[in-house]
């Protein structure tokens, strides 16, 4: 009980204390000159600020430093220098499987699960009856927690009595081939999770995409439609143009959410034999083997992938993506 | 409007400053904050003991906290910090990471001069003791140490017309035992001829990574890790063949496949009565658990007839941060003394007699005498401060595609077995 008294009065202490710095800030900035709306302002969001340094910036600074480090969360970190990554690059024996299935996956599901929810998002655009209950309906995914749905996969992937190669067993015996033993043989582990991530099609990337159509001016596919245009022409000419900025947003987005995957991956737990997915890697290296400094390499690593790939898909935007009243040639 | 703002500001400080002030007047005792594992039932169990502990001492409040969800992240995250629990469950495994990066408090001196019953080190079996001790310095008190024993279905033994095997069996008796127990939906079992191996309904034993294939290493005479931690001597025929003999029983329609366990349950299997053995820690209490006759004895004896089997052996360590060493001590003794009195098995030799068990677990008199006979033969791993490093490619590298994906162990031993001994340098 008393322990819960002290967090309460802690919770109450904190934004007390959170109102006294906002008030400080503004009769500092008042004092050095700022006028009052400005001053008002940093005041007013300044608990924010303080929440984002304390709880992301500093964290993120401090694994940059624990990745030159020793540290197992029980010592002072050591500095190391570059022994890390040098660890990771040369010896670590799953860290290149790990880059490899992840940016595999990502390279696998990014197309599907952009296209997908796209060609998701025209049909709910289509003036049917009954549209607002499939809408409904594909956004259900999104709202199911990620455990239950994985629980669900692991069901439904079941090498002896799942639905999946229950389905496939006409083809399976065309070819003379077994029933494919889909988290167990590692061949196997990369298709499962691809296939897992259709799921990712539903929900919120398809509800964007949707968003996006209905802003597209009814009156371009108007004219495109006097001019003789087709569904094709229509799609390539307008819808994609128009919707670009949402599709470079779903892109990054995807690739990022594609690259960290987490939850499904400890949950469905396939043969180790296919590698370990990044972050499971962090994970594991962190907080078993208390290795904080490779975890945060490691994190980092995926980090500056990220990163990477990030920028090399802004480099193409000037090619395909287009802007508000921006014209291209 | 100002003034309001700041007056209401004053009164909330006020009044929390105040109920801090109270709570600190009420101290008598010092609260001892206790972090385990245990689940809904377990921490119901344990409260009891905790209850009954605090009304007699006038030392401490021993307050649980239960995390049975991602129970070790959180401990580590809290230990690292400064509001991390005095006292803690801790597994053998992380005892011995735990102790060797001095997050355990060394309770050696403080054990030498207490005269509780709990501290008394000669009692300990010594085996139990080796995961809290560094250098000769103890760290931790195991308040468990449990073999694994067979827990079989007596029902399916008499269906099948088996005779269930008392005392000294080995490899051979228990295949010849599994292959009867093993029954196609035909009724026909895995020796008879016309047996189908693909429409199975009852299978003899089962595996998935559990029981651990150390057992049948250690039963064939070899050795996983060696005794100085020189090596990982896995490559000496004695353990390929505890290896061969594993996979080989995990590749045989005696033990149902791994996508199978997954898909009805590991123990489930043995509780719904499609598998007839079961290998589970003597703590596991199946036999008064399930709806059918089922009795505890001896894991089988190795092909030279060495004894052997796996012993769990978890404990409890205090925080070297703790503000409170002397309370958090006494609390420590008297409540691995309970909980010795509580689960089975204390690791004490006092207390590992049948006449005493028998007293303390009458509802398990039948299974009691297998249980300490195993416990005569059982051993942990041998736990090291970097054994998680160790254990992570013996699983991965070795055991994984052993369990999962019918990977040939002498072929693996010889790409392993230089991994693992680096990891032993």
């Amino acid at each position: 009980m008393e322990r819960f008294v002290g967090t309460f009065i802690r919770w109450l202490i904190t934004p007390v204390v959170l109102v006294l710095i906002a008030i400080g800030i503004y009769h500092l900035l008042k004092r050095l000159g700022w006028k009052h709306r400005q001053a008002m302002g940093l005041s007013l969001i300044s608990p924010w600020i303080i929440g984002f340094l304390s709880f992301i910036a500093f964290p993120l600074v401090n694994s940059l430093f624990l990745s030159f480090t020793d540290y197992n969360l029980f010592n002072k970190p050591e500095w190391v220098g570059l022994r890390n990554y040098q660890w990771l690059f040369t010896k670590d024996i799953e860290f290149w499987p790990s880059i490899r299935l992840t940016l595999s996956y990502a390279a696998l599901t990014l197309p599907i699960g952009v296209l997908g929810s796209l060609i998701l998002a025209m049909l709910l655009n289509r003036k049917i009856n009954g549209v607002g209950f499939f809408r409904t309906v594909f956004y259900l995914p999104a709202i199911l927690p990620e455990v239950a749905v994985a629980l669900l996969w692991r069901l439904f992937f079941n090498s002896e009595s799942g639905l999946l190669n229950y389905i496939l067993r006409p083809i399976f015996n065309l070819f003379n081939m077994g029933k494919p033993n889909w988290f167990g043989d590692p061949k196997f582990v990369l298709p499962a999770f691809v296939i897992m991530s259709v799921w990712g099609i539903f929900g919120t990337n398809t509800v964007v995409f949707l968003a996006a159509l209905q802003g597209v001016p009814r009156s371009l596919y108007e004219v495109a439609e006097l001019d003789g245009a087709n569904f094709l022409k229509k799609f390539l000419h307008i819808t994609v143009p128009q919707i670009s900025p949402i599709i470079l947003l779903q892109i990054i987005m995807g690739m990022i959410g594609a690259l960290q995957v987490f939850t499904v991956a400890m949950f469905v737990r396939p043969t180790s034999a296919a590698g370990k997915f990044l972050n499971q890697l962090v994970y594991e290296r962190g907080f078993t083997q208390l290795h904080m400094g490779e975890a945060s390499a490691i994190a980092w690593v995926l980090f500056i992938i990220i990163l990477l790939l990030t920028l090399l898909v802004f480099k193409t935007t000037p090619a395909w993506v287009y802007y508000e009243a921006e014209a291209k040639r | 409007m100002k003034k309001k703002l700041v007056g209401f500001l004053f009164i909330i400080l006020v009044v929390s400053l105040l109920m801090s002030t109270c709570l600190g007047a009420q101290k008598k005792k010092v609260t001892i904050r206790f972090a385990t594992w245990a689940g809904t039932d377990e921490a119901k169990e344990l409260q009891e003991i905790i209850d009954q502990l605090n009304a007699k001492s006038q030392q401490y409040i021993i307050e649980q906290d239960s995390n049975p969800a991602d129970y070790d992240t959180r401990l580590l995250t809290q230990l690292s910090g400064r509001g991390g629990p005095d006292l803690f469950w801790v597994s053998s495994q992380r005892a011995a990471q735990l102790s060797a990066k001095g997050v355990m408090l060394d309770i050696t001196k403080m054990l030498a001069s207490s005269k509780h019953e709990a501290a008394n080190i000669a009692d300990y079996f010594e085996a139990s003791l080796e995961p809290f001790k560094v250098k000769e310095r103890i760290y931790g008190l195991p308040w468990i140490e449990q073999p694994v024993v067979l827990y079989v279905n007596r029902d399916l033994f008499d269906k099948a017309n088996v005779t269930i095997p008392k005392g000294n069996w080995d490899w051979d008796k228990f295949l010849e035992v599994a292959q009867k127990l093993t029954i196609d939906n035909s009724g026909k079992n895995a020796g008879e001829k016309g047996f189908n191996k693909s429409a199975i309904k009852q299978w003899g034993f089962t595996v998935n990574g559990w029981p651990p294939a150390q057992i049948f290493v250690w039963q064939s005479g070899g050795d996983i890790i060696a005794p100085d931690f020189s090596c990982s001597p896995i490559d000496t025929p004695e353990a390929i063949r505890g290896f061969k003999f594993y996979a080989d029983l995990i590749n045989s329609p005696m033990v149902p496949s791994q996508q199978t366990i997954r898909d009805r349950g590991f123990d489930t299997m043995f509780r719904n009565q499609q598998v007839a053995m079961f290998m589970g820690g003597a703590a596991d209490n199946l036999e008064n658990r399930v709806d059918f006759r089922c009795e505890v004895i001896e894991v089988p004896m190795g092909p030279t007839g060495i004894k052997s089997t796996f012993a769990d052996v978890l404990g409890m360590g205090i925080n070297s941060k703790t503000k409170n060493p002397k309370a958090a001590f006494e609390a420590l003794l008297d409540l691995t003394s309970a909980i010795h009195q509580w689960k089975v098995m204390p690791p004490r030799k006092s207390l590992a007699t049948l006449e005493t068990m028998n007293k303390l677990h009458p509802e398990r008199s039948q299974a009691m005498q297998n249980i300490i006979n195993s416990l005569a033969y059982a051993q942990p791993y041998r736990y090291f401060e970097n054994y998680p490093d160790w254990d992570n490619i013996f699983w991965t590298q070795l055991m994984d595609p052993i369990v999962n994906n019918q990977g040939d162990p002498e072929e693996l031993i010889t790409i392993v077995k230089p991994l693992l001994d680096e990891k032993l340098k």
